[in-house]
């Protein structure tokens, strides 16, 4: 979908709007849209698309998503979302998931950082050095 | 045995060290060879972005959100939410001497068949030019076998000198008849074990052209001896524009090569014009806002940092020297279009070829009076300077006085003398494809033109004399022509000998 300049500067600025210290207010969030909902301004749809896709980047910036071949218990997740806590020196909420096809070890993705220590991974860059 | 247990164990304790962080982004939209991915958050400006399958893509535009890339090679294997990661690394192709005689596209990869490239370095595409200290003036020539050329338009070691015309006006013959020449001059001391002789090795690239064409230029190049001092880097009008977009960047990156390790490079881009127009694509896909003619607004600094990589460089900094010969195709013969006077004012002059010449005969079709070198002349041969001081001056005096000897018929003898000289000059730098004449001979028909020697030969008959005198000299001269070519400039006694030599020759000519 094309989005204007206008349409994207006023999503910009509903995002800065849903702020509160720097961290994304969810409360603000539902007041925004429910707002903008009921307004109906000229481009509603692709404001409000851009404004979600803000928002999402901005759920995935602080939200770890852990993939592990078999489930992990209680303490190795406590342990998990410490350490990611230590390294961004901000709060991350974490999603914990299974997911086979690892075959062993764990899958860490916060935003756009990886860290991949699955068997999976590791045999593939072994096969790549090969 | 032994030391494939020993690597394989050694790429397992190097897998099994502990996690690295990458930074992944996701492929939201794909087409006509640029993606744009969302996060890639620390991705740089022109880092190679790995998308896997052996497939890489290069971060140009950096926004709030997403990353814009262009995809090297085959992008319909890409899909809309794909994982990609950066690379750390810039685009790189292979250097060295391993690439002479070879065929490449524009990521260093083998087009000819004849295996894998034999490099073990590697050359970032995009290179920062270098800078004023480590730069010298131009003192040394680049010889190109054309009369008209060396004698009127000298090119010298470093100097980037436009060839300019409209479509088939002969443009690409001159690069290809200077690398010709090279090859000569490169062989001839190899053979002579001559060390003064510095090789100028040449890289032909080949930007937005009909691979027929390419195929041509690389069989003519075969059949002069020319490809083993020579490198071919195609991107042909197959080819993604990303490719063609990349191709004088990494021509140029194997040409610095061979200038930071002091010795000298003539890279030729065949030609600008296609290589702003596939930048245009690429930059229009990317939604760069578009200014005259739709190109991009840093469509002059791509002309620009591209051509300021050529150069001499001081003793200091290894005395290695890349000429540049950029081309450009006019339309209409308009030179003041938006790419031609951009690319005019980059470079030390301009070679410009007119289609009406090339029509009349007069080949190459080099037009005297709009062609220039602005640096060339400090590094020309003293002898050609001798002989050919005078000759632009003579020249552009006859078009004018030809254009007003249309109206009367009834014109003084000095003037008819002028006209006579004049018609002679034309004839003499008229000169057939692939046939570069050596300096020395050069100079020796130069000197017989501008004493007269050739006067009271009919115009029609000019080529033949001209000709058989090439002949005469290298064959029955060849000493004198050796002295020419060492002394470098014509002495009373050079010049004592080389009157004796032409007045024999005028004796026994019919």
């Amino acid at each position: 979908m094309k989005v204007s300049k206008e349409a994207r500067h006023v999503a910009r600025s509903l995002y800065r709007d849903s702020l509160t210290d720097g961290r994304l207010d969810e409360t603000k969030v539902r007041t925004i849209v429910s707002g903008l909902c009921a307004a109906k301004p000229r481009e509603l749809i692709p404001i409000l698309k851009t404004y979600e896709r803000l928002v999402r980047l901005e759920i995935e910036r602080n939200t770890a998503r852990v993939e592990s071949a078999a489930a992990l218990d209680t303490a190795m997740q406590q342990q998990i979302t410490g350490q990611l806590q230590q390294i961004y020196r901000r709060p991350i909420a974490a999603e914990f998931g299974v997911n086979p096809e690892l075959i062993g070890g764990v899958r860490v993705r916060v935003g756009s950082d990886v860290w991949d220590g699955s068997v999976a991974n590791r045999l593939r860059e072994l096969g790549a050095a090969l | 045995m032994a030391n494939i247990l020993q690597e394989i164990e050694q790429q397992i304790a190097g897998a099994k060290r502990g996690v690295a962080k990458q930074n992944v982004g996701t492929v939201r939209e794909i087409g006509d060879g640029v993606a744009k991915i969302e996060g890639l958050t620390d991705a740089m400006l022109n880092e190679m972005i790995d998308f896997g399958n052996d497939i890489y893509g290069i971060a140009l535009n950096l926004e709030e959100t997403e990353v814009g890339a262009i995809i090297l090679g085959e992008y319909t294997h890409i899909k809309e939410g794909m994982e990609c990661r950066t690379t750390g690394r810039l685009l790189s192709v292979p250097v060295g001497k391993g690439l002479l005689g070879r065929v490449v596209n524009s990521i260093g990869m083998p087009l000819d068949g004849k295996g894998p490239v034999k490099s073990d370095t590697l050359y970032p595409v995009e290179k920062i030019a270098p800078g004023i200290i480590k730069r010298r003036s131009v003192s040394q020539p680049v010889q190109t076998g054309i009369m008209a050329v060396d004698a009127m338009i000298p090119i010298g070691r470093g100097q980037r000198e436009l060839i300019i015309g409209d479509r088939s006006t002969g443009k690409t013959t001159i690069g290809i008849d200077t690398i010709i020449n090279q090859a000569r001059l490169n062989r001839a001391a190899e053979q002579a074990g001559d060390k003064s002789v510095r090789p100028l090795y040449c890289i032909y690239v080949a930007i937005g052209q009909k691979q027929s064409n390419i195929v041509r230029v690389t069989n003519v190049l075969e059949e002069q001896g020319a490809m083993p001092y020579t490198i071919v880097v195609a991107a042909s009008a197959a080819d993604t524009a990303t490719n063609q977009y990349l191709a004088p960047f990494a021509g140029a990156a194997m040409g610095e090569w061979f200038m930071d390790n002091g010795m000298d490079a003539l890279i030729i881009f065949d030609d600008l014009s296609k290589h702003a127009v596939a930048y245009r694509q690429v930059s229009l896909v990317l939604r760069r806002p578009s200014g005259r003619e739709a190109y991009p607004g840093d469509v002059f600094y791509l002309h620009s940092r591209l051509l300021e990589r050529s150069a001499r460089l001081s003793e200091k900094a290894g005395n290695g020297s890349l000429t540049a010969l950029p081309i450009i195709e006019t339309q209409l013969g308009d030179v003041s279009a938006y790419i031609p006077t951009n690319v005019i004012s980059i470079t030390d002059g301009q070679i410009y070829l007119e289609t009406d010449l090339f029509y009349q005969g007069i080949r190459p079709a080099i037009s005297v009076g709009l062609s220039v070198s602005r640096v060339g002349s400090a590094a020309q041969v003293k002898a050609m300077k001798q002989v050919a001081g005078r000759i632009k001056g003579e020249l552009a005096q006859f078009r004018e006085l030809a254009a007003f000897a249309q109206f009367g018929s009834d014109l003084d003898a000095k003037t008819q003398a002028q006209l006579e000289r004049g018609k002679r000059i034309v004839e003499v730098f008229k000169q057939p494809q692939y046939n570069p004449v050596p300096v020395e001979v050069q100079v020796g028909v130069l000197w017989a033109v501008q004493n007269g020697f050739f006067d009271d030969v009919s115009v029609d008959k000019l080529k033949d004399c001209q000709a058989k005198m090439t002949d005469y000299l290298t064959s029955r001269k060849s000493a004198l022509m050796a002295k020419i070519l060492k002394e470098k400039a014509l002495n009373d006694a050079l010049i004592a000998e080389l009157k004796a030599a032409v007045t024999e020759f005028k004796q026994t000519y019919r």
